[in-house]
């Protein structure tokens, strides 16, 4: 006869619990190995002068004294945090959206698929297309420019004033799809007898939206804030290839780009890169943690 | 007990095929591909015993991979090696020194490869450019001065001389000729040049008898008077002397499609711009770059790659003569220099790749890698970081907010810092080994 699973359930470490745990073990295993393990790797590392030749001799704080006293770190942080003004922005913008689709009209599915694909669509493709838009002489948005109003658009992305508005424009506009349809999920969930009582008693449509709308979204609102502001700290793929080396003036380079080069560019300095790497990870930490402090204090937004 | 044995056979059998393998690793077209396919065959067959395995990557993404075998000890036996890493994987012991092997090798010929060409990749322990060879070239990118002939002629101005190099004075008056209005809108539409200021600067740094870094290579230079002065006369190119496109106008790359449209009348080429030159609708041929004054000599960067040997190779013999053949294998050369894939390695070619016409004064190449090409000047320092640091502003430069003067004089000191810092740490690295 085969082995059969003894489910003896008096014990307490009977088969099924053996078995129980070795699956259980899987994702641990998956966990120290690759987060846990590289995580403690980085912060050892970033006391060190780890890099590509096999260097590995322990240098105490040198990496974040080096670091503070580097311009370029401080142009970075700067650059990426002025990168998330367009949170906000995309965020009106998607919940302008969102009411639009928030309709029953005909044709509104298909809108609703057009503003999705940038979202799913390759952040890399994006970039080069977008760069080939900005393109001071044979941009599109330049001869557009040029055909309507008879300007001369500006290089955007070789001046220091147009390079990160511009590539802020492009990471509004690829995210809003998601943002809006976050923000439909949110109305469609809501009861219409808000809408109705406000209604009967002769609300205008603005003070609908203000006292009603608006606060009912918060929850979705303070989501979007906080993935947001993490994922915008990691912005690198935009600037890495919409600009040269970061941009003129090192005006678009953000934190993980700086990060990115000091690591595998000709600097070479993989510890030193893990010593930026966990100051962003602190500035993250520190500023969500804020953002929680200060949140809705439940989830249901029905309150 | 007989499965055993014919496992023990077939593992022997197995380990017989794996024995005695070089690995190679590089990225290439697949015309150049199939030539280099050719000279590893030619290889194996004068190297009984050995087989090539070559692991072909992109382009991008070859630093990523070649930096992480590194890290793992897993080095392929040859791979590229550019002129400015070789000082730093030298000193780290990570290249393996060819110099006697190849006075040995059998099948190619040394000597045939460019003298000039080779000492890019000589290190004495402290230079570049003397002392053992840590890497044999795969090919140059030498940056020649081209002009646009039929827009001279055109004009009825005299052409310029193949050898002797305009002076910064004849070169601004020239360039003046050439941007004129020619259709009466008011706006020029032909012009002297359009030059990128991190390809065609350094070429009238050098015509001025000044460099980035003193000849030890340790400090920077940029504050010497006569590099402020070649630097504002780069800027003053477009912002007073009326010899090109303006700043609005050529802040992207497009002075390129100027060129290519027969409105420039000076513009670079390397050689791997000849394919996309072939149907220009101009003639065109190459010049030495100017120079300041009468009898300074021209130069210009020499550019290329090479093929290093990884100093824990398990066969040292062999992978340095797998890296000699795929420099100076003669078949594979010929066959470069036919398709116009680079220009070849091997003196004995000259005449070869000279006799391929258009354009008629191809020799400049040759000069170039042979004589008046010199290597960049991160190439002597074990990073770029220092040198990178001077492009972060230099726009200002050249939009006229700022004089060179000032700039050069701010940007030193943080240069030198950047210099200083990599040089410590190398130097803390190696005393812990």
């Amino acid at each position: 006869m085969a082995d059969t699973v003894v489910l003896n359930k008096r014990k307490k470490w009977n088969d099924e619990a053996k078995w129980g745990l070795v699956f259980a073990m899987l994702p641990v295993v998956e966990f120290l190995l690759f987060t846990a393990g590289p995580f403690i790797f980085s912060i050892l590392a970033s006391f060190t002068n780890w890099n590509s030749m096999g260097d590995h001799d322990f240098v105490g704080l040198d990496n974040y004294k080096e670091l503070f006293a580097d311009p370029r770190f401080w142009k970075s942080l700067w650059n990426t945090f002025f990168y998330m003004i367009g949170i906000p922005i995309g965020m009106f913008w998607a919940l302008f959206l969102a009411l639009s689709f928030n309709r029953n009209m005909r044709g509104v599915k298909v809108f609703r698929v057009i503003y999705y694909i940038p979202v799913v669509s390759s952040i890399v493709a994006i970039s080069i297309l977008w760069r080939w838009l900005y393109n001071g002489d044979y941009g599109l948005l330049n001869q557009f420019l040029e055909w309507a109003f008879g300007i001369k658009g500006p290089n955007w992305m070789y001046n220091e004033a147009t390079v990160k508005p511009g590539i802020m424009a492009m990471a509004v506009w690829k995210g809003v799809g998601f943002t809006a349809l976050l923000y439909l999920g949110g109305l469609q969930n809501l009861p219409s007898s808000y809408y109705e009582a406000a209604y009967v008693d002769g609300a205008s449509p603005f003070t609908i939206f203000r006292k009603i709308t608006w606060p009912l979204m918060r929850p979705i609102t303070f989501f979007i804030v906080i993935t947001g502001i993490i994922g915008g700290a990691q912005m690198i793929v935009e600037p890495q290839i919409m600009t040269d080396n970061g941009g003129p003036n090192y005006s678009a380079a953000t934190i993980v780009f700086y990060i990115w080069e000091k690591a595998f560019s000709s600097a070479d300095a993989k510890g030193y890169a893990c010593a930026a790497s966990w100051i962003l990870a602190i500035i993250i930490f520190v500023v969500t943690a804020i953002q929680f402090k200060f949140g809705p204090e439940s989830d249901n937004y029905l309150e | 007990m007989k499965k055993i044995i014919a496992l023990l056979a077939c593992l022997l059998a197995g380990s017989f095929l794996f024995a005695e393998e070089v690995t190679l690793m590089n990225y290439a077209q697949p015309q150049e591909k199939e030539i280099i396919d050719k000279v590893i065959t030619r290889f194996e067959q004068t190297h009984p015993g050995i087989t090539v395995k070559m692991i072909t990557v992109t382009q991008d993404q070859y630093t990523a991979k070649f930096q992480a075998a590194m890290s793992a000890n897993t080095m392929p036996d040859v791979f590229y090696v550019g002129p400015e890493s070789v000082r730093k994987y030298a000193d780290y012991g990570k290249l393996l020194k060819l110099t006697d092997y190849v006075k040995t090798a059998k099948g190619v010929d040394f000597n045939d490869l460019y003298e000039k060409a080779v000492d890019t990749y000589r290190y004495d322990g402290t230079t570049i450019g003397k002392g053992d060879i840590y890497a044999l070239p795969k090919d140059f990118g030498p940056f020649a001065f081209a002009y646009n002939k039929t827009l001279f002629q055109k004009y009825g101005i005299p052409l310029p001389d193949k050898d002797v190099p305009y002076t910064w004075d004849e070169f601004t008056k020239v360039c003046q000729q050439l941007t004129r209005d020619t259709n009466g809108d008011g706006k020029d539409d032909t012009y002297g040049t359009g030059l990128n200021i991190h390809w065609s600067f350094i070429q009238f740094v050098w015509g001025n008898g000044t460099d980035f870094l003193d000849p030890t290579h340790t400090k920077v230079t940029i504050t010497d008077p006569k590099f402020v002065e070649t630097l504002q006369y780069f800027a003053d190119m477009t912002l007073k002397l009326h010899m090109t496109p303006s700043n609005e106008q050529a802040q992207s790359m497009d002075t390129y499609q100027r060129w290519l449209k027969g409105d420039l009348g000076f513009f670079p080429a390397g050689p791997w711009d000849l394919a996309a030159f072939k149907n220009l609708p101009f003639d065109f041929d190459l010049i030495p770059w100017p120079v300041h004054y009468k009898g300074t000599k021209t130069a210009t960067f020499r550019g290329g790659v090479g093929y290093g040997v990884s100093s824990s190779t398990k066969h040292p013999k062999e992978a340095a003569e797998l890296a000699l053949y795929l420099s100076a294998d003669k078949e594979a050369n010929t066959m470069f220099c036919d398709l116009d894939l680079q220009i070849p390695n091997l003196k004995s070619l000259a005449p070869r790749y000279l006799a391929k016409g258009r354009p008629a004064n191809r020799e400049e190449y040759l000069q170039i890698i042979q004589d008046y090409g010199r290597s960049w000047p991160f190439d002597y320092t074990y990073d770029r970081v220092w040198y990178d640091e001077f492009w972060i502003g230099v726009q200002d430069v050249l939009d006229g907010k700022v004089s060179a003067k000032e700039y050069c004089e701010k940007m030193e000191p943080r240069m030198q810092k950047l210099l200083d810092r990599s040089n410590k740490k190398m130097e803390s690295s190696l005393k812990k080994k």
